[in-house]
């Protein structure tokens, strides 16, 4: 019973660790533009896709087993959240920006944002075809075993690579410069230019930082659920909004808190019923949750975004 | 230092400016006066170079400042490059950030090499009650001390000039004064201000010369003590 109980937490926190990276990206756009970013959890199928094309072309020149296996990965992710931070300034620029500068009330940024989503979605689907793609094993699975709780090496890394981005976020908007520029953009925007700095700059970087959790999270989820298609990061990333906005959005700790919980919510409710339920039953829970306290569980009134 | 030349600016389609002229010379208050919807904040705005939609666009005529002119710069190199500060109206004061914080942020275009600890030093002496309230989070000021932060904003960012969006507004007589009299303590170091009013009284009183906007053209203009005693402007902004 016990070990079943551990069994599923580390199973909740592997999904809560995929949640939480994705929000925190939501959160992130959110907190300096007042923007939703809707085309996030499709940056993040891209971000998969461009890790699966890289590792494919790295293993034509190494074996993906063994120390060549990690090696892989090193050199993978990196890339993958260089070409994937490019795209979202990409976006930024051609989509999001010249509406911005035009004063564009923020209902049309958003239903932009929706159709970016689109446009890479079938953009994808136009490249690689319906069918979906396997994402190559690169790491020797090792299992862990404690009093009969078993973890894999790859789950043990998911979950900590979720705690480190969630520390070296907060200790760059807490402490950096750039990171104090985000928290006061999300204040006040107009007093932004008026201390010498240019609004895009803040802007740009969020874009890098936000692509550059989704490009992580993309990696390694398909290196955890190896079956990729043009529509993975429809699902995820509409839930991983959903639990940034009930952690809520605009904080940081709230979007990784916010994920945490609904991996927790959906692997208790497939423990005890049927995982056709899950879904049902977890957002009937996080609807009940927002009626509540619309601000969001770890949500403070107004004013503390990011 | 400044010249205005033939300022025309819109809002959309509608005409807000429809040609103003002034200058403001290097160490001079200089103070814009005018009922409320005259065009002063309208102007403020426009040197100021911020983009729409808060911001008008520039028709025609140009601003000129040390010989160039601003219409192709950028707002936040007026800031970093110019150095021209604007503490607008409501202030704009980052209330989730502490007050040392707001004065932080401000020194972030400096160039380097810059003597940080100085300007601080300036805020604090100027306005102690900051320095008191420095780990606070700056919401949490009154109006008052909020308008203190804005002005020591400004002073942070390394201007030489500063232009002031009624910064009486909302506060109460005695910290009126203060402000006014933090004002002149900024000019007697060399600082040049643009200051713009609807309380004309206290705004004459410090400024060397003033001019009078009404509904976007400048209609009158002289040293402090001559708009004071002229008939038209008592009877519009003196009271009578």
């Amino acid at each position: 019973m016990l070990t079943t109980l551990l069994q599923n937490v580390i199973n909740a926190l592997q999904w809560g660790s995929f949640y939480s990276m994705i929000a925190l990206g939501y959160c992130l756009v959110y907190g300096v533009l007042r923007l939703i970013n809707f085309a996030h959890g499709d940056i993040f199928m891209v971000a998969a896709y461009i890790g699966f094309v890289f590792v494919g072309f790295l293993l034509k020149f190494m074996p993906g087993s063994g120390m060549y296996g990690w090696l892989v990965l090193a050199i993978t992710l990196p890339v993958t959240m260089i070409l994937t931070s490019m795209l979202g300034v990409f976006i930024e620029r051609v989509a999001y920006r010249p509406l911005r500068e035009k004063g564009a009330h923020r209902l049309y940024v958003v239903i932009t944002a929706l159709m970016v989503g689109l446009v890479l979605e079938n953009g994808n689907l136009a490249i690689f075809g319906a069918s979906s793609r396997k994402f190559p094993e690169i790491i020797d699975k090792v299992v862990f075993t404690f009093a009969g709780v078993r973890i894999t090496n790859l789950k043990v890394l998911v979950i900590v690579t979720a705690i480190v981005i969630f520390i070296f976020l907060q200790t760059v908007v807490n402490r950096s410069k750039i990171g104090m520029a985000m928290r006061a953009i999300s204040y006040d925007k107009f007093g932004i230019p008026l201390m010498g700095i240019p609004v895009n700059r803040v802007v740009v970087f969020t874009f890098i930082v936000g692509s550059s959790l989704a490009a992580i999270a993309g990696v390694l989820f398909g290196m955890s659920y190896p079956v990729l298609d043009p529509y993975m990061g429809m699902i995820i990333g509409w839930k991983a909004f959903i639990a940034a906005v009930v952690g809520g959005i605009g904080d940081i700790k709230g979007a990784f808190l916010g994920g945490f919980m609904l991996g927790f919510i959906e692997i208790l409710i497939v423990s005890f019923f049927s995982s056709n339920l899950k879904d049902l039953i977890a957002f009937t829970i996080l609807l009940i949750i927002l009626v509540i306290k619309p601000t969001g569980f770890f949500g403070v009134a107004k004013s503390t975004k990011i | 230092m400044l010249e205005v030349k033939d300022l025309k600016v819109r809002y959309g389609n509608i005409e807000a400016l429809h040609g103003i002229s002034f200058t403001v010379n290097k160490g001079e208050i200089v103070t814009l006066i005018g009922s409320n919807g005259a065009g002063k904040t309208t102007t403020l705005l426009s040197l100021s170079r911020l983009p729409k939609p808060e911001a008008p666009t520039v028709v025609s005529g140009d601003i000129i400042y040390n010989g160039e002119s601003l219409l192709k710069t950028p707002p936040h190199e007026i800031v970093s490059k110019k150095k021209i500060a604007l503490v607008p109206e409501g202030r704009h004061i980052f209330g989730n950030l502490t007050v040392n914080e707001n004065l932080e942020i401000a020194t972030y275009a400096l160039e380097k090499g810059v003597d940080v600890k100085a300007g601080y030093d300036q805020v604090y002496s100027l306005f102690p009650r900051l320095y008191e309230r420095r780990k606070q989070r700056s919401e949490s000021l009154s109006g008052g001390e909020q308008q203190m932060l804005a002005v020591g904003r400004a002073l942070m960012c390394g201007a030489d000039f500063i232009m002031l969006d009624e910064p009486s507004m909302g506060l109460a007589p005695v910290l009126v004064q203060d402000m006014f009299k933090a004002m002149k303590v900024m000019n007697e170091s060399g600082m040049t201000i643009l200051l713009i009013e609807q309380n004309a009284r206290i705004a004459l009183q410090f400024a060397h010369r003033g001019y009078v906007i009404n509904t976007g053209e400048i209609v009158a203009t002289g040293t402090g003590a001559e708009l004071m005693e002229d008939p038209e402007v008592k009877k519009a902004y003196l009271g009578g």
